[in-house]
Protein backbone atom coordinates (compact mmCIF):
# COMPACT_ATOMS: atom_id res chain seq x y z
CA UNK A 1 0.00 0.00 0.00
CA UNK A 2 1.39 3.46 -0.86
CA UNK A 3 2.75 5.13 2.27
CA UNK A 4 0.66 8.31 1.77
CA UNK A 5 -2.57 6.33 1.71
CA UNK A 6 -1.52 4.30 4.74
CA UNK A 7 -0.72 7.52 6.63
CA UNK A 8 -4.08 9.08 5.74
CA UNK A 9 -5.91 5.93 6.83
CA UNK A 10 -4.05 5.65 10.13
CA UNK A 11 -4.23 9.33 11.09
CA UNK A 12 -7.80 9.73 9.82
CA UNK A 13 -8.91 6.51 11.48
CA UNK A 14 -7.44 7.45 14.88
CA UNK A 15 -8.85 10.99 14.70
CA UNK A 16 -12.30 9.82 13.60
CA UNK A 17 -12.59 7.13 16.25
CA UNK A 18 -11.37 9.56 18.95
CA UNK A 19 -13.99 12.16 18.03
CA UNK A 20 -16.73 9.53 17.81
CA UNK A 21 -15.93 8.09 21.24
CA UNK A 22 -15.66 11.49 22.91
CA UNK A 23 -18.87 12.81 21.36
CA UNK A 24 -20.78 9.74 22.48
CA UNK A 25 -19.75 10.18 26.13
CA UNK A 26 -17.00 7.57 26.33
CA UNK A 27 -14.60 9.98 28.05
CA UNK A 28 -16.42 10.03 31.37
CA UNK A 29 -14.41 9.14 34.45
CA UNK A 30 -15.48 6.31 36.70
CA UNK A 31 -17.38 7.55 39.76
CA UNK A 32 -16.61 5.91 43.07
CA UNK A 33 -18.80 5.23 46.07
CA UNK A 34 -17.39 3.64 49.24
CA UNK A 35 -18.78 0.26 48.14
CA UNK A 36 -17.36 0.55 44.62
CA UNK A 37 -14.00 1.73 45.98
CA UNK A 38 -13.83 -1.20 48.38
CA UNK A 39 -14.67 -3.77 45.71
CA UNK A 40 -12.30 -2.17 43.18
CA UNK A 41 -9.48 -2.23 45.75
CA UNK A 42 -10.06 -5.92 46.35
CA UNK A 43 -10.10 -6.49 42.60
CA UNK A 44 -6.63 -4.97 42.41
CA UNK A 45 -5.32 -6.38 45.70
CA UNK A 46 -7.32 -9.52 46.51
CA UNK A 47 -5.07 -10.50 49.43
CA UNK A 48 -5.88 -7.33 51.37
CA UNK A 49 -8.42 -6.76 54.11
CA UNK A 50 -9.96 -3.33 53.81
CA UNK A 51 -10.38 -1.53 57.14
CA UNK A 52 -12.00 1.65 55.89
CA UNK A 53 -12.50 3.78 52.81
CA UNK A 54 -12.43 7.57 52.36
CA UNK A 55 -13.84 8.72 49.04
CA UNK A 56 -12.96 12.19 47.74
CA UNK A 57 -15.89 14.57 47.35
CA UNK A 58 -15.53 14.57 43.57
CA UNK A 59 -15.93 10.76 43.55
CA UNK A 60 -12.81 10.06 41.52
CA UNK A 61 -10.39 8.88 44.18
CA UNK A 62 -10.40 7.01 47.46
CA UNK A 63 -7.96 6.50 50.26
CA UNK A 64 -8.05 2.89 51.39
CA UNK A 65 -6.83 1.77 54.80
CA UNK A 66 -5.88 -1.91 54.89
CA UNK A 67 -4.17 -4.12 57.41
CA UNK A 68 -1.07 -3.88 55.18
CA UNK A 69 -1.09 -0.08 55.20
CA UNK A 70 -2.73 2.70 53.24
CA UNK A 71 -3.37 2.86 49.53
CA UNK A 72 -4.88 5.13 46.92
CA UNK A 73 -7.45 4.11 44.35
CA UNK A 74 -8.35 6.51 41.58
CA UNK A 75 -10.46 6.71 38.46
CA UNK A 76 -8.54 5.84 35.35
CA UNK A 77 -10.87 6.51 32.46
CA UNK A 78 -13.79 4.14 32.89
CA UNK A 79 -11.71 1.95 35.18
CA UNK A 80 -9.55 2.34 38.26
CA UNK A 81 -5.92 1.97 39.29
CA UNK A 82 -4.77 1.20 42.82
CA UNK A 83 -1.45 1.53 44.58
CA UNK A 84 -0.29 0.89 48.10
CA UNK A 85 1.42 3.94 49.56
CA UNK A 86 4.90 2.47 49.89
CA UNK A 87 7.41 4.46 47.81
CA UNK A 88 5.76 7.81 47.12
CA UNK A 89 5.79 11.58 47.55
CA UNK A 90 2.79 13.83 48.08
CA UNK A 91 2.96 17.28 46.50
CA UNK A 92 0.54 20.15 46.70
CA UNK A 93 -1.43 20.64 43.52
CA UNK A 94 -3.70 23.58 42.60
CA UNK A 95 -6.66 21.20 42.55
CA UNK A 96 -5.71 19.04 45.52
CA UNK A 97 -2.69 16.80 45.85
CA UNK A 98 -0.41 15.00 43.46
CA UNK A 99 0.87 11.60 44.54
CA UNK A 100 4.10 10.55 42.82
CA UNK A 101 4.84 6.84 42.85
CA UNK A 102 8.39 6.63 41.44
CA UNK A 103 7.04 4.12 38.94
CA UNK A 104 7.50 4.63 35.18
CA UNK A 105 4.23 2.84 34.41
CA UNK A 106 2.24 4.73 37.04
CA UNK A 107 4.05 8.01 37.53
CA UNK A 108 1.44 9.97 39.45
CA UNK A 109 -2.17 10.48 40.42
CA UNK A 110 -3.69 13.93 40.70
CA UNK A 111 -6.42 13.82 43.33
CA UNK A 112 -8.94 16.64 43.36
CA UNK A 113 -9.61 17.75 46.92
CA UNK A 114 -11.03 20.86 48.54
CA UNK A 115 -9.05 22.56 51.28
CA UNK A 116 -10.65 20.63 54.15
CA UNK A 117 -10.20 17.34 52.36
CA UNK A 118 -6.62 18.13 51.47
CA UNK A 119 -5.58 18.50 55.11
CA UNK A 120 -7.46 15.36 56.06
CA UNK A 121 -5.94 13.30 53.23
CA UNK A 122 -2.43 14.54 53.89
CA UNK A 123 -2.85 13.54 57.50
CA UNK A 124 -4.13 10.10 56.48
CA UNK A 125 -1.29 9.61 54.01
CA UNK A 126 1.44 10.28 56.55
CA UNK A 127 3.46 7.16 57.23
CA UNK A 128 2.37 5.45 60.46
CA UNK B 1 14.12 -16.76 -9.73
CA UNK B 2 12.53 -17.71 -6.44
CA UNK B 3 14.73 -15.35 -4.38
CA UNK B 4 12.74 -12.54 -5.94
CA UNK B 5 9.48 -13.89 -4.57
CA UNK B 6 7.31 -11.13 -3.16
CA UNK B 7 4.20 -11.29 -1.03
CA UNK B 8 1.97 -8.37 -0.07
CA UNK B 9 2.23 -6.82 3.40
CA UNK B 10 -1.09 -8.22 4.55
CA UNK B 11 -1.29 -6.20 7.77
CA UNK B 12 -1.03 -2.88 5.96
CA UNK B 13 -3.76 -3.89 3.53
CA UNK B 14 -5.97 -4.88 6.43
CA UNK B 15 -5.93 -1.38 8.00
CA UNK B 16 -9.22 -0.30 6.31
CA UNK B 17 -10.80 -3.53 7.56
CA UNK B 18 -9.58 -2.80 11.10
CA UNK B 19 -11.15 0.68 11.07
CA UNK B 20 -14.45 -0.55 9.62
CA UNK B 21 -14.66 -3.42 12.11
CA UNK B 22 -13.99 -1.10 15.07
CA UNK B 23 -16.80 1.18 13.91
CA UNK B 24 -19.11 -1.82 13.49
CA UNK B 25 -18.27 -3.18 16.94
CA UNK B 26 -18.79 0.23 18.55
CA UNK B 27 -22.18 0.63 16.85
CA UNK B 28 -23.18 -2.88 17.85
CA UNK B 29 -22.36 -2.18 21.50
CA UNK B 30 -24.13 1.21 21.36
CA UNK B 31 -27.28 -0.23 19.81
CA UNK B 32 -27.47 -3.45 21.81
CA UNK B 33 -26.20 -1.99 25.09
CA UNK B 34 -23.99 -5.03 25.67
CA UNK B 35 -21.03 -6.84 24.14
CA UNK B 36 -18.17 -4.75 25.43
CA UNK B 37 -17.00 -1.32 26.54
CA UNK B 38 -15.16 1.55 24.87
CA UNK B 39 -13.31 4.38 26.61
CA UNK B 40 -11.81 7.24 24.66
CA UNK B 41 -8.28 7.47 26.05
CA UNK B 42 -7.90 3.72 26.34
CA UNK B 43 -8.91 3.25 22.71
CA UNK B 44 -6.74 6.10 21.46
CA UNK B 45 -3.73 4.67 23.31
CA UNK B 46 -4.36 1.29 21.72
CA UNK B 47 -4.66 2.80 18.25
CA UNK B 48 -1.45 4.82 18.67
CA UNK B 49 0.31 1.67 19.84
CA UNK B 50 -0.91 -0.02 16.66
CA UNK B 51 0.37 2.82 14.48
CA UNK B 52 3.68 2.73 16.33
CA UNK B 53 3.93 -0.99 15.73
CA UNK B 54 3.69 -0.41 11.98
CA UNK B 55 6.25 2.40 12.25
CA UNK B 56 8.64 0.19 14.22
CA UNK B 57 8.30 -2.38 11.45
CA UNK B 58 9.44 0.23 8.94
CA UNK B 59 12.34 1.31 11.16
CA UNK B 60 13.56 -2.02 12.57
CA UNK B 61 12.05 -4.68 10.32
CA UNK B 62 15.21 -4.77 8.21
CA UNK B 63 17.10 -6.44 11.08
CA UNK B 64 14.88 -9.53 11.11
CA UNK B 65 14.63 -9.54 7.33
CA UNK B 66 18.42 -9.42 6.90
CA UNK B 67 18.72 -12.32 9.37
CA UNK B 68 16.11 -14.33 7.47
CA UNK B 69 17.75 -13.66 4.10
CA UNK B 70 21.08 -14.81 5.50
CA UNK B 71 19.43 -18.05 6.64
CA UNK B 72 17.86 -18.38 3.21
CA UNK B 73 21.25 -18.12 1.58
CA UNK B 74 22.79 -20.86 3.70
CA UNK B 75 19.94 -23.37 3.53
CA UNK B 76 20.11 -25.90 0.70
CA UNK B 77 16.32 -26.44 0.88
CA UNK B 78 13.67 -24.65 -1.16
CA UNK B 79 10.05 -25.76 -0.91
CA UNK B 80 8.79 -23.29 -3.52
CA UNK B 81 5.65 -21.20 -3.27
CA UNK B 82 2.81 -23.56 -4.15
CA UNK B 83 -0.51 -23.24 -2.31
CA UNK B 84 0.02 -26.43 -0.24
CA UNK B 85 3.44 -25.11 0.84
CA UNK B 86 1.90 -21.77 1.84
CA UNK B 87 -0.77 -23.60 3.87
CA UNK B 88 1.86 -25.78 5.54
CA UNK B 89 3.93 -22.69 6.26
CA UNK B 90 0.88 -21.01 7.83
CA UNK B 91 0.26 -23.96 10.17
CA UNK B 92 3.91 -24.31 11.19
CA UNK B 93 4.22 -20.56 11.67
CA UNK B 94 1.20 -20.72 13.98
CA UNK B 95 3.08 -23.31 16.03
CA UNK B 96 6.01 -20.86 16.06
CA UNK B 97 3.61 -18.14 17.24
CA UNK B 98 2.38 -20.33 20.09
CA UNK B 99 5.89 -20.74 21.48
CA UNK B 100 6.93 -17.12 20.97
CA UNK B 101 3.75 -16.07 22.73
CA UNK B 102 4.37 -18.53 25.56
CA UNK B 103 7.92 -17.22 25.94
CA UNK B 104 6.35 -13.76 25.92
CA UNK B 105 4.51 -14.58 29.13
CA UNK B 106 7.16 -16.69 30.84
CA UNK B 107 10.40 -14.81 30.13
CA UNK B 108 10.47 -11.27 31.47
CA UNK B 109 12.74 -10.04 28.67
CA UNK B 110 10.10 -11.03 26.12
CA UNK B 111 7.23 -10.01 28.41
CA UNK B 112 8.69 -6.48 28.41
CA UNK B 113 7.75 -6.29 24.75
CA UNK B 114 4.42 -8.13 24.98
CA UNK B 115 3.10 -6.59 28.22
CA UNK B 116 1.71 -3.53 26.46
CA UNK B 117 -0.78 -5.73 24.58
CA UNK B 118 -2.23 -6.73 27.96
CA UNK B 119 -2.08 -3.30 29.54
CA UNK B 120 -5.65 -2.26 28.73
CA UNK B 121 -8.42 -2.99 31.21
CA UNK B 122 -10.76 -3.10 28.22
CA UNK B 123 -11.24 -5.86 25.67
CA UNK B 124 -12.46 -4.65 22.30
CA UNK B 125 -11.15 -4.53 18.76
CA UNK B 126 -8.86 -1.59 19.55
CA UNK B 127 -7.14 -3.80 22.14
CA UNK B 128 -6.06 -6.06 19.28
CA UNK B 129 -4.09 -3.15 17.84
CA UNK B 130 -2.30 -2.35 21.14
CA UNK B 131 0.87 -3.95 19.81
CA UNK B 132 4.54 -3.85 20.75
CA UNK B 133 7.10 -1.36 19.50
CA UNK B 134 10.07 -3.32 20.83
CA UNK B 135 9.67 -6.86 19.46
CA UNK B 136 13.00 -6.67 17.61
CA UNK B 137 14.83 -6.30 20.94
CA UNK B 138 13.45 -9.63 22.21
CA UNK B 139 15.37 -11.49 19.46
CA UNK B 140 12.39 -13.80 19.09
CA UNK B 141 12.97 -13.74 15.34
CA UNK B 142 15.31 -16.69 15.95
CA UNK B 143 12.25 -18.89 16.57
CA UNK B 144 11.41 -18.46 12.88
CA UNK B 145 14.84 -19.72 11.82
CA UNK B 146 13.80 -23.41 11.54
CA UNK B 147 11.04 -22.52 9.07
CA UNK B 148 13.46 -20.76 6.74
CA UNK B 149 16.13 -23.44 7.13
CA UNK B 150 13.45 -26.00 6.16
CA UNK B 151 13.00 -24.19 2.84
CA UNK B 152 10.13 -21.75 3.38
CA UNK B 153 11.00 -18.46 1.71
CA UNK B 154 11.38 -15.53 4.17
CA UNK B 155 8.82 -13.44 2.29
CA UNK B 156 6.30 -16.27 2.62
CA UNK B 157 7.05 -16.71 6.31
CA UNK B 158 6.45 -13.00 6.93
CA UNK B 159 3.29 -13.11 4.80
CA UNK B 160 1.71 -15.97 6.75
CA UNK B 161 2.77 -14.25 9.99
CA UNK B 162 0.80 -11.22 8.83
CA UNK B 163 -2.24 -13.40 8.10
CA UNK B 164 -1.89 -14.84 11.60
CA UNK B 165 -2.03 -11.36 13.14
CA UNK B 166 -5.02 -10.42 11.00
CA UNK B 167 -6.85 -13.55 12.15
CA UNK B 168 -6.23 -12.57 15.76
CA UNK B 169 -7.82 -9.16 15.27
CA UNK B 170 -11.45 -10.31 15.30
CA UNK B 171 -11.08 -12.45 18.43
CA UNK B 172 -10.52 -9.35 20.58
CA UNK B 173 -14.18 -8.76 21.25
CA UNK B 174 -16.85 -9.35 23.85
CA UNK B 175 -19.55 -8.92 21.20
CA UNK B 176 -19.24 -12.58 20.19
CA UNK B 177 -20.04 -15.18 22.83
CA UNK B 178 -19.19 -18.67 21.69
CA UNK B 179 -18.67 -19.96 18.17
CA UNK B 180 -20.03 -23.37 17.05
CA UNK B 181 -18.61 -26.24 19.10
CA UNK B 182 -16.46 -27.67 16.29
CA UNK B 183 -14.93 -24.24 15.71
CA UNK B 184 -14.21 -23.68 19.41
CA UNK B 185 -12.53 -27.12 19.47
CA UNK B 186 -10.00 -26.33 16.75
CA UNK B 187 -9.69 -22.58 16.35
CA UNK B 188 -8.73 -19.73 18.63
CA UNK B 189 -11.92 -17.78 19.31
CA UNK B 190 -13.07 -14.67 21.18
CA UNK B 191 -13.98 -16.86 24.15
CA UNK B 192 -10.57 -18.58 24.33
CA UNK B 193 -8.70 -15.33 23.87
CA UNK B 194 -10.79 -13.46 26.46
CA UNK B 195 -9.52 -16.01 28.96
CA UNK B 196 -5.96 -15.33 27.79
CA UNK B 197 -6.40 -11.62 28.57
CA UNK B 198 -7.71 -12.30 32.07
CA UNK B 199 -5.83 -11.17 35.17
CA UNK B 200 -7.90 -13.55 37.29
CA UNK B 201 -5.67 -16.17 38.92
CA UNK B 202 -7.45 -18.89 36.93
CA UNK B 203 -6.59 -17.39 33.57
CA UNK B 204 -2.92 -16.50 34.12
CA UNK B 205 -0.61 -18.11 31.56
CA UNK B 206 -3.21 -19.86 29.41
CA UNK B 207 -4.40 -19.96 25.78
CA UNK B 208 -1.29 -18.77 23.95
CA UNK B 209 -2.65 -19.81 20.55
CA UNK B 210 -2.68 -17.54 17.54
CA UNK B 211 -5.01 -19.28 15.10
CA UNK B 212 -5.32 -22.92 16.20
CA UNK B 213 -6.22 -23.57 19.85
CA UNK B 214 -5.03 -27.14 19.40
CA UNK B 215 -1.50 -26.11 20.40
CA UNK B 216 -2.70 -25.17 23.89
CA UNK B 217 -4.54 -28.46 24.16
CA UNK B 218 -1.42 -30.34 23.01
CA UNK B 219 0.95 -28.54 25.38
CA UNK B 220 -1.32 -28.36 28.42
CA UNK B 221 -2.02 -24.62 28.58
CA UNK B 222 -5.69 -24.59 27.56
CA UNK B 223 -8.20 -23.08 29.98
CA UNK B 224 -11.78 -22.60 28.75
CA UNK B 225 -13.58 -19.38 29.68
CA UNK B 226 -15.77 -20.06 32.71
CA UNK B 227 -19.28 -18.67 33.01
CA UNK B 228 -18.90 -18.41 36.79
CA UNK B 229 -15.53 -16.61 36.64
CA UNK B 230 -15.98 -13.53 34.47
CA UNK B 231 -12.76 -12.37 32.87
CA UNK B 232 -11.18 -9.31 34.48
CA UNK B 233 -9.00 -7.78 31.76
CA UNK B 234 -5.61 -6.18 32.22
CA UNK B 235 -2.44 -6.77 34.20
CA UNK B 236 -2.01 -8.24 37.67
CA UNK B 237 -0.68 -4.77 38.57
CA UNK B 238 -2.51 -2.45 36.22
CA UNK B 239 -0.55 0.54 34.99
CA UNK B 240 -1.82 4.07 35.55
CA UNK B 241 -0.91 5.81 32.33
CA UNK B 242 -2.37 6.34 28.87
CA UNK B 243 0.95 7.75 27.60
CA UNK B 244 2.00 5.47 24.70
CA UNK B 245 5.71 5.96 25.47
CA UNK B 246 5.21 4.80 29.05
CA UNK B 247 3.01 1.92 27.88
CA UNK B 248 5.64 0.82 25.36
CA UNK B 249 8.66 1.01 27.63
CA UNK B 250 7.49 0.64 31.25
CA UNK B 251 8.56 -2.97 31.68
CA UNK B 252 11.96 -2.34 30.08
CA UNK B 253 12.48 0.47 32.59
CA UNK B 254 11.35 -1.91 35.34
CA UNK B 255 13.90 -4.52 34.26
CA UNK B 256 16.64 -1.90 34.23
CA UNK B 257 15.78 -0.62 37.71
CA UNK B 258 15.48 -4.12 39.16
CA UNK B 259 18.61 -5.58 37.57
CA UNK B 260 20.86 -2.63 38.39
CA UNK B 261 19.95 -2.21 42.05
CA UNK B 262 22.97 -2.54 44.31
CA UNK B 263 23.86 -5.64 46.27
CA UNK B 264 22.56 -8.34 43.93
CA UNK B 265 24.41 -11.39 42.72
CA UNK B 266 24.84 -11.89 38.97
CA UNK B 267 22.33 -14.74 39.13
CA UNK B 268 19.74 -12.43 40.70
CA UNK B 269 20.37 -9.75 38.08
CA UNK B 270 19.90 -12.28 35.28
CA UNK B 271 16.75 -13.59 36.96
CA UNK B 272 15.28 -10.07 36.93
CA UNK B 273 15.86 -10.09 33.16
CA UNK B 274 14.89 -13.62 32.18
CA UNK B 275 12.90 -15.33 34.96
CA UNK B 276 9.11 -15.42 34.72
CA UNK B 277 7.41 -12.08 35.47
CA UNK B 278 6.90 -11.66 39.21
CA UNK B 279 10.37 -12.84 40.21
CA UNK B 280 12.02 -10.94 43.04
CA UNK B 281 15.23 -11.70 44.91
CA UNK B 282 13.62 -10.90 48.26
CA UNK B 283 10.25 -12.60 47.78
CA UNK B 284 8.40 -9.28 47.72
CA UNK B 285 6.50 -10.11 44.51
CA UNK B 286 4.40 -13.01 43.31
CA UNK B 287 4.70 -14.91 40.07
CA UNK B 288 1.69 -16.59 38.48
CA UNK B 289 2.09 -19.88 40.38
CA UNK B 290 2.18 -18.00 43.67
CA UNK B 291 -0.84 -15.92 42.71
CA UNK B 292 -2.75 -19.10 41.89
CA UNK B 293 -1.67 -20.70 45.17
CA UNK B 294 -2.82 -17.67 47.14
CA UNK B 295 -6.13 -17.67 45.28
CA UNK B 296 -6.67 -21.31 46.22
CA UNK B 297 -5.89 -20.49 49.84
CA UNK B 298 -8.76 -17.99 49.72
CA UNK B 299 -10.99 -20.15 47.49
CA UNK B 300 -10.21 -23.82 48.12
CA UNK B 301 -13.38 -24.73 46.24
CA UNK B 302 -11.57 -23.84 43.00
CA UNK B 303 -8.92 -26.52 43.51
CA UNK B 304 -8.77 -28.84 40.50
CA UNK B 305 -11.03 -26.66 38.33
CA UNK B 306 -9.80 -25.31 34.95
CA UNK B 307 -6.70 -23.19 35.39
CA UNK B 308 -5.88 -24.80 38.75
CA UNK B 309 -5.36 -28.42 37.67
CA UNK B 310 -1.69 -28.33 38.56
CA UNK B 311 -2.64 -27.92 42.22
CA UNK B 312 -4.87 -30.99 42.09
CA UNK B 313 -2.70 -33.38 44.03
CA UNK B 314 -1.04 -30.84 46.29
CA UNK B 315 -2.05 -29.96 49.78
CA UNK B 316 -3.46 -26.49 50.43
CA UNK B 317 -0.52 -24.14 50.76
CA UNK B 318 -1.20 -20.75 52.23
CA UNK B 319 2.52 -19.98 52.42
CA UNK B 320 3.25 -19.77 48.71
CA UNK B 321 6.78 -20.64 47.73
CA UNK B 322 8.93 -17.81 46.55
CA UNK B 323 10.69 -18.07 43.20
Amino acid sequence: MPLEILLVLVVGGIAGITVMLHMTGRSRLRRLTPEIARSEWLRHAPDDEVIDVTVANDGHAALIRTEKGNGVLWSFGADTVARHLLDFDVMDHPQGVEVRFHDFGTPKAVIHLDETERRHWQHLMEPA
Amino acid sequence: MIDQVTFPDAVQWAVPLFIAAILAEFLWIAVKGRGGRYETRDAVTSLIMGAGNIASGFLLGFIAYAFFMWLWQITPLNLGTSIPVIILCFVLDDLRYYWVHRFGHRIRWVWASHVNHHSSQHYNLTTALRQTWTYTFTFMMVVRAPLILLGFHPAMVLFVGGLNLIYQFWIHTEAIGKMPRWFEAVMNTPSHHRAHHGRNARYLDCNYAGVFIIWDKMFGTFVPEQEDDQVDYGLVHNIGTFNPLRVAFHEWVGIWRDATQPGLTMRQRLAYCFAPPGYSHDGSRDNSEQIKAKHLARHPEDRGTPGFEQFDAKQPNTQAKQA
